[in-house]
């Protein structure tokens, strides 16, 4: 028999067929898949033997949105993947301390709050960039924030996201005596949809945009949970604050807000 | 062939080729009802292929916050909009009318998800710059559990969502004159 | 003759030791996840674990199998010395550094992105350029694999090529092929942005590539499994092979169409058309065939041994085979656990089915089921057959030999049928606990109970495999006998061309990857709208 033939003599029947049968398959299941089948799921929806065979071949396409319900309210404007660069920039931060010293009446000269207003220092560029990004677009809104951020242009909020991520960040503060870790932050309640808290605060890895929480004011973080919870916050990406916020009780927030508090730093308790 | 000499040769080729004929016949039989349950309105592939911009899903298009949710198409259908993304659901919590058809329109603000809802054959997955469309239809009120079925980094394990199906009269009460609804906290 | 002893030994030592290491972190993420352990404090530890599980499991150990299988049979049934012993050697070391690159990261917590990789989740570039290290081994043993063929071939010419190197080829030439989609994904997607080159990536694309390379890499673990089938299990138990042609046929048909079939991995992704999702479901169904026919095969191999043993009756015979041969036990337990695992694979191929169960742990018992159980049992029984020959040392214990076999295989079903049934009540994958409280949950409380004793059941096995073979490696040595492989009844003096070379049947492979995945790669690739931004796990 044919073993000394080259095998790929169109004369052996063994190539010939299988290359036929493989063919006639594709050609059955083509027919089906592109044709038959879109056209009977489909229905009305098909226009057309060459449309039926594109959608089935998957061509993109763009669906107009339709009707779109807008809200009464604004959101934030940030696109966080690109909102900050990831490379150091030496004058950046340069740049930013000098601005810096008009938040540190309330923020700290070093980032490190004496009031309830929120440490900066060590918070990830994303975040503060965010935050300035929305108090200015009025989508966040404060009384003492608005005026600050309304003078600062598109730089000056790089130059200080980059400058407060500079500086070392607050560590957190857990003495195992003190306090257990509560049950909501350390795992979250899933199926009320809650991830432990360090899923996207950093404890564990950080979410773009989600801020560093540890040494944070307790009385700072309760306000602002209860803001998401209230709605009277509304800067958060497609709810998802407001979600989780709405979805944990009052003391649960109670304990998040204090087990993230730090201690208060030394010059404060003297 | 094999060598051709012995008689019993040719017994073991006819024996497996009787076979290869009834396994080729088993495997078309079971294609086929595949096939045949696909053409009688069970569950198929979403039809088209759609593309989307994750980065701007939160700033214009149909898959903003305030028209996620459950809305009334003119024809008595309902379409539900959602996303996923690290690590929830929005709305966390999809209230839809039993025996309605349902389309849902979903995709991911970040990275892959998915979803399935129990008790059901809802299943699909969400791609960033992808939207997923599955149609479906509740027989009965009740609940159901939506749990993300694909690992989205560290926080998978708290991304449950819920699905409540109600009565077409609840639901169309609780809608009001509402244009989009779930069931979030 | 065996001439690379060594060689061969390296690979199966490498391969089991990091398989015992990867089988003790399993067992664990069993526990973690079941109502057995309080919730784990820290989840990336669960997911980190996973990432190395699945990426030993999946890359490393079958790999190294396979390709020390692949040598042992190279110079076993061509009865040829291995040409290019530097290259096959260089090709195990680009192994064993590539899987220590990817494993740092991995074990620092900076690449917890699954063996599945799933952009555009990015981790550290190490761990990817590691696997691809482990990928470019691999192909190393390939090329030796063809090049030593080729040579018996020319100094044998117009004699058939022993079945087990034919096979062994096959396998070689299939994972080439199929391991490109998962390297292109790598090279051409994943590490320029985890290398910061770029920053964004088409995450729909990927996975695509990616299914390219997912199916058919379980045809080539399952390789040497359906080797052992044809070529040890019935020289072992006293019988022939039934039919040589149809093994042939069969290991034909996994050439041709285990790969251009991946796209039933994305039956529920949304960036594929529903035709070709249709395509890849028919040519799923046909790569059914030559498990068929497998199946008949060696059910008529083993009934030969039977009769030959004076075993009567439509089903007596087989209480005449021989039971206490572990290579028999070994290859019965093998055959149930494909039963039932090929049997959810046919409802995962099904569209309608798979939607009830895709991304459940249906999903995750399925392949544990065929690849933990039907495939790798065979490689213990693989690494007993060769072990005398590659040691000169004969088995410790058959006793033990035995018990190993038997609590892999009740571990196996214990593990996994429960984990079957989890799946059909909804119970998602990849979660480091669940709140089993919630009656919804607590309905799967027992069966998640059920797998993680199973899985410490496995673990007994697996240590009792690693001290069988050490036992066996350290004791007296003793005149081991030439290494034979299985006979037909009627062994082939001449072979059809089609039925003794693979070209043609590579061109098939290639050209139906072309049809079934030439579309959905390009329309996709040409596209500037469909990347996504990278999202970089392990920032803090």
């Amino acid at each position: 028999m044919g073993d000394s033939r080259k095998v790929t003599t169109s004369r052996d029947r063994w190539t010939t067929t299988s290359v036929a049968i493989t063919a006639a398959i594709f050609l059955v299941s083509a027919v089906l898949g592109f044709v038959l089948l879109p056209r009977w799921e489909a229905g009305a929806q098909v226009a057309g033997i060459w449309d039926s065979i594109c959608r089935a071949a998957g061509l993109p396409r763009q669906q107009d949105p339709g009707d779109v319900v807008t809200a009464d309210y604004k959101t934030s404007l940030v696109k966080l993947a690109t909102a900050v660069s990831h490379k150091r920039d030496e004058e950046a931060i340069g740049r930013g301390a000098t601005l810096a010293q008009q938040c540190a009446i309330c923020h700290g000269p070093t980032g490190v709050s004496r009031a309830d207003s929120p440490n900066l220092a060590g918070q990830y560029a994303s975040v503060v960039y965010k935050q300035l990004r929305d108090f200015k677009d009025g989508v966040r809104v404060n009384a003492v924030m608005t005026p600050f951020a309304l003078k600062l242009s598109e730089q000056d909020m790089q130059d200080l996201a980059a400058y407060y991520a500079y500086l070392p960040r607050l560590p957190g503060f857990h003495p195992p005596e003190s306090m257990e870790v509560p049950r909501i932050v350390e795992s979250g309640a899933p199926l009320r949809g809650i991830a432990p808290c360090g899923s996207c605060h950093g404890n564990i890895e950080n979410k773009l945009g989600s801020p560093w929480l540890e040494g944070q004011s307790d009385l700072y973080l309760k306000t602002q949970l209860e803001a998401f919870v209230s709605g009277s916050r509304q800067n958060d990406i497609s709810k998802q604050m407001r979600n989780v916020a709405r979805a944990m009780s009052a003391e649960e927030i109670e304990q998040a807000a204090k087990y993230y508090a730090n201690k208060p730093p030394p010059y404060l308790t003297q | 062939m094999a060598n051709g000499h012995n008689p019993s040769a040719g017994v073991a080729e006819r024996v497996e080729r009787r076979w290869a004929s009834v396994s080729v016949l088993i495997i078309v039989f079971l294609a086929g009802m595949a096939a045949f349950a696909g053409i009688h309105q069970a569950t198929m592939p979403q039809a088209t292929v759609e593309t989307i911009d994750p980065t701007s899903i939160h700033l214009a298009g149909e898959f903003i916050e305030s028209n996620l949710g459950s809305a009334v198409e003119g024809d008595g259908t309902v379409t539900v909009r959602a996303i996923g993304q690290q690590y929830s659901f929005s709305p966390p919590c999809i209230l839809v009318p039993a025996e309605t058809p349902i389309t849902f329109r979903a995709t991911s603000a970040d990275v892959v998800h998915g979803f399935l809802v129990q008790g059901t054959n809802i299943n699909t997955m969400l791609v960033p710059g992808y939207v997923s469309v599955q149609k479906a239809t509740f027989d009965a009120p009740g609940e159901h559990l939506m749990p993300c079925q694909e690992f989205c980094s560290v926080g998978h394990e708290g991304m449950w969502g819920k699905v409540q199906v109600v009565t077409k009269e609840q639901f169309l009460s609780q809608m009001g004159d509402k244009r989009r609804l779930s069931c979030a906290p | 003759m065996l001439h690379n002893r060594k060689l061969i030994l390296a690979h199966f030592w490498l391969a089991f030791a990091v398989f015992a290491l990867a089988l003790v972190l399993g067992a664990w993420q069993m526990y973690i996840r079941s109502p057995l352990s309080p919730w784990i404090s820290n989840p990336e530890w669960y997911y980190r674990s996973l990432t190395a599980h699945g990426t030993v499991m999946g890359y490393v150990f079958p790999t190294l199998v396979a390709m020390g299988f692949g040598y042992a049979i190279s110079e076993a049934a061509l009865q040829q010395q291995l040409v290019g012993g530097r290259w096959a050697w260089a090709g195990f070391w680009l192994i064993a550094v590539g899987a220590v690159v990817a494993m740092i990261p991995v074990a620092l917590g900076q690449a917890s992105v699954l063996y599945t990789f799933y952009p555009p989740l990015i981790g550290n570039p190490f761990y990817y350029i590691g696997v691809v290290m482990v990928v470019v081994g691999s192909w190393f043993w390939v090329a030796l694999m063809s090049v030593n063929l080729r040579i018996w071939k020319r100094a044998n010419p117009a004699k058939p090529v022993p079945l087990a190197m034919f096979a062994n080829v096959a396998g070689s030439y299939l994972w080439a092929w199929t391991a490109v989609g998962a390297a292109l994904e790598l090279l051409l997607q994943i590490i320029p942005v985890a290398l910061g080159l770029r920053s964004t990536i088409d995450a729909g694309l990927a996975r695509v590539f990616f299914s390219w390379t997912l199916h058919a890499i379980v045809y080539f673990w399952l390789m040497p499994t359906y080797i052992a089938y044809y070529t040890i299990v019935p020289r072992s138990i006293g019988g022939r092979i039934y039919s040589d042609t149809m093994a042939r046929v069969s290991f034909i048909l996994f050439l041709i169409v285990a790969m251009p079939i991946g796209i039933h991995h994305a039956f529920e992704d949304p960036q594929v058309g529903a035709g070709f999702k249709f395509i890849h479901s028919a040519f799923t169904a046909l790569v059914a065939l030559p498990t068929l026919l497998t199946v008949f095969t060696i059910c008529a191999s083993i009934e030969i041994a039977a009769r030959l043993r004076g075993g009567k009756g439509a089903f007596g015979w087989i209480k005449a085979l021989p039971w206490r041969n572990p290579i028999m036990l070994a290859m019965a337990f093998s055959f149930i656990m494909l039963g039932f695992g090929g049997a959810g694979g046919l409802i995962n191929m099904s569209y309608q089915l798979n939607t009830s169960i895709h991304n459940t742990q249906w999903i995750t018992g399925h392949f544990h089921l065929i690849f933990g159980g039907a495939i790798v049992i065979m490689y213990f029984a693989i690494a007993y057959d060769f072990w005398p020959h590659l040691t000169g040392r004969p088995l410790a214990s058959l006793h033990l030999v035995r018990l190993q076999l038997w609590l892999w295989f009740i571990g196996m079903i214990i593990t996994t049928f429960p984990w079957h049934w989890v799946g059909i009540l909804g119970m998602p994958r990849r979660m480091s606990y669940f709140d089993y409280s919630d009656p919804a949950l607590a309905i799967d409380a027992i069966s998640v109970v059920l797998s993680a004793l199973g899985g410490f059941i496995l673990v007994a096995s697996g240590i009792l495999f690693i001290v069988v073979l050490v036992r066996s490696h350290l004791g007296a040595p003793d005149k081991i006998e030439e290494y034979r492989f299985a006979v037909a009844v009627h062994p082939p003096v001449r072979v059809l061309a089609a039925l003794n070379s693979h070209g043609i049947w590579i061109a098939l492979m290639v050209g139906l990857t072309v049809t079934n995945y030439g579309y959905p790669i390009l329309q996709l690739a040409v596209r500037n709208d469909t990347s996504v931004p990278a999202v970089y796990v392990g920032e803090r």
